[in-house]
């Protein structure tokens, strides 16, 4: 795969224009947009391979963006992007569909990184957002509810949740492999499980964490 | 909270417990969340109700005794308890009894001989005044909305000025029609649909009258008190930007030349006005100490400013803190600072989780790491006197390091029940 077609999603000029300096050769930026609707129209029009998302902006923030894109061409993948690890946000904008999400401090190559794995179609977990999952998937939560829990999608296997753990002692997915002994490939594929069990378990926490969103 | 009942009456399958409904509710939920509860239509209930209403308006008196006592679905609390629980009780007792006084004179004078049965149209009454002040927001609000859009008395209805004179007319009518089915009422016993009738007829007429003007007044009260809120907000916000974020950035500017100093400035800002913002309950506890998770929290800071190096905590459950506890916390401050000082990498990770039968926690760093085997004399001290702290507690600790990959420090406590 070439250089992934990427665009930028932010409604502070400083950040865009960070953002811009530090990929500005590693990516193809096909556009950027500071406006929720501008945004839309202009993303469905260019279809980019990979969006890189602000979830705090006026007028419905980036979750009216993925909404109205995912809605119309369910092909282009979404990276948030945040200046909060509010697991409300974090959570929110995952079930809605986004791939990964990072903070904004988040350094150069590790947001390059991040992005060719999300135009990979792999997902990015964050050791705060690995954090978030085991917590929300907690074996506690199984004991008290067990009447209403779907085991395939509202529990972990044990082997999904040393990865998380090891995500969220700081590894990354090569390191995982090694501790591990599986490939990184491996890794990924059990990432990705855990990410589709996050956008459509039915578990308590994970709704409650989506509807206590209070910022745009 | 979470109670799985249905939003509409499934015939022939009863709910519990009972709840007032919120989705098939016409006044306050009481029918239809009775009909939820008894698997019955909730027309067989509305029913019932209506003619127990006409048995002296008893079903009246059943209807609001419900409304105040049995709680809305989704909430925890009964209107009843949240009116006890309200501090002016005392000077909402000295209304009622008012009002009862008031009713009472009003009584006598026009209707002296009113049957006993309109007591309970009277209590009711009282319920209803009852229901309006210890109302939830959520419900208040339909309530409003339900006088607001009601023919005559809502808002719209008093814009224009032929609709003004007809409600007045209306009013006076119905008010003295109301008045002399009352007067007309004959014997102690007796006359009890007259005595029902009369008060309706007369409570309607006082809506109409009085409504708009009411309902004015409580617009402009709520609206006052909800600008008054909004300063207060302000001020708060205000107070607040200055003593952190403006104290911070004149600090800023003045160590300008200071590379590291800024770093830590700017990320010792950071991390106090995100706790500020997204996580206002630590913020308010101070230091905590309390639970783990505020210990590491502390830790976090301290390193981060003490070494200039970020931390990236994560933490998975949480628990109250005891000795033990804070013995693993300790042995993790340690880990962190000999990561701090010596792996010359960007940042640490900590994590810690609280499983029902262990807590374990790791710090790792991906520095340049070193030789288990051939460790420095000071170095190992410091990874002994970790390792002395588990044990005395009945944990365990292990150290992981390569060159050039990082070291991990892993600390595990198991929980006593």
């Amino acid at each position: 795969m070439g250089q992934p077609r990427v665009f930028l999603v932010d409604d502070h000029e400083l950040i865009l224009s960070g953002i811009r300096s530090e990929l500005a050769g590693s990516v193809d930026l096909v556009g950027e947009a500071d406006e929720v609707d501008v945004a839309i129209e202009m993303i469905l029009e260019r279809t980019p391979d990979v969006v890189l998302l602000d979830v705090h902006m006026p007028g419905g923030g980036g979750l009216a963006v993925l909404n109205a894109v995912s809605a119309k061409s369910p092909t282009i993948r979404f990276l948030a992007l945040s200046v909060s690890d509010a697991a409300e946000d974090v959570i929110s904008v995952i079930r809605a569909g986004a791939r990964g999400y990072v903070t904004k401090n988040i350094s150069g190559p590790d947001l390059l990184d991040a992005i060719y794995r999300v135009g990979a179609g792999d997902a990015v977990f964050s050791p705060r957002l690995a954090g978030f999952v085991l917590d929300a998937f907690s074996l506690e939560g199984v004991n008290l509810e067990a009447g209403d829990v779907d085991p395939e999608l509202d529990q972990l296997t044990p082997r999904e949740r040393q990865v998380l753990r090891l995500i969220a002692r700081g590894y990354s997915y090569r390191d995982i492999g090694t501790e591990l002994t599986i490939s990184p490939k491996t890794v990924e594929s059990h990432v990705s499980s855990v990410l589709r069990k996050l956008q459509l378990s039915n578990r308590h926490q994970l709704s409650h964490w989506a509807s206590e969103r209070h910022l745009n | 909270m979470a109670l799985t009942t249905p939003p509409h009456a499934v015939v022939g399958t009863p709910y519990r417990p009972y709840r007032r409904g919120v989705e098939n509710a016409i006044l306050g939920g009481v029918c239809g969340g009775l009909a939820i509860r008894l698997g019955v239509k909730e027309r067989t209930v509305r029913i019932v109700f209506s003619l127990m209403a006409l048995v002296g308006g008893l079903g009246i008196l059943l209807y609001m005794v419900l409304w105040l006592t049995r709680p809305r679905a989704g909430e925890d609390e009964a209107i009843g308890h949240r009116l006890l629980g309200h501090r002016e009780l005392h000077r909402v007792l000295i209304g009622l009894i008012a009002i009862v006084l008031c009713i009472f004179l009003l009584f006598s004078l026009f209707a002296p001989n009113f049957g006993v049965f309109t007591w309970p149209l009277i209590f009711s009454l009282i319920a209803a005044i009852g229901v309006w002040r210890g109302a939830s927001s959520d419900e208040r609000h339909r309530l409003e909305e339900l006088v607001r859009s009601a023919p005559l008395i809502g808002a719209p209805a008093s814009r224009t000025r032929r609709v003004l004179w007809l409600r007045v007319i209306l009013g006076v009518v119905l008010v003295s029609i109301g008045l002399r089915t009352l007067r007309h009422v004959r014997g102690f016993w007796g006359g009890t649909t007259p005595v029902l009738f009369g008060i309706i007829i007369l409570v309607a007429g006082v809506l109409v009258l009085l409504a708009p003007w009411w309902l004015a007044t409580l617009n402009d009260l709520s609206g006052e008190r909800r600008a008054r809120v909004r300063v207060e907000e302000r001020a708060n916000v205000a107070a607040h930007l200055h003593d952190s974020v403006l104290q911070t950035l004149t600090l800023i500017e003045r160590a300008a030349g200071d590379e590291t100093a800024v770093t830590r400035l700017a990320r010792n800002q950071e991390r106090e006005l995100r706790q500020w913002l997204f996580e206002p309950e630590r913020a308010l506890d101070g230091d905590g100490g309390g639970s783990l998770t505020s210990q590491l929290h502390a830790l976090e800071s301290e390193i981060e400013s003490d070494y200039g190096i970020k931390v990236e905590l994560v933490a998975v459950g949480d628990c109250a803190t005891n000795a033990d506890v804070l013995a693993l916390v300790a042995a993790g401050r340690e880990a962190a600072i000999n990561a701090a000082r010596w792996s010359d990498a960007t940042s640490i990770s900590i994590f810690a989780e609280v499983e029902p039968q262990a807590i374990t926690l790791f710090v790792r760093d991906r520095g340049k790491g070193f030789d288990v085997d051939a460790v420095p004399r000071d170095r190992q001290g410091i990874a002994l006197s970790i390792r002395q702290r588990m044990l005395q507690h009945g944990g365990t600790a292990s150290l992981k390091s390569a060159l050039e990959v990082g070291t991990e420090v892993q600390l595990a406590l198991p929980r006593k029940p």
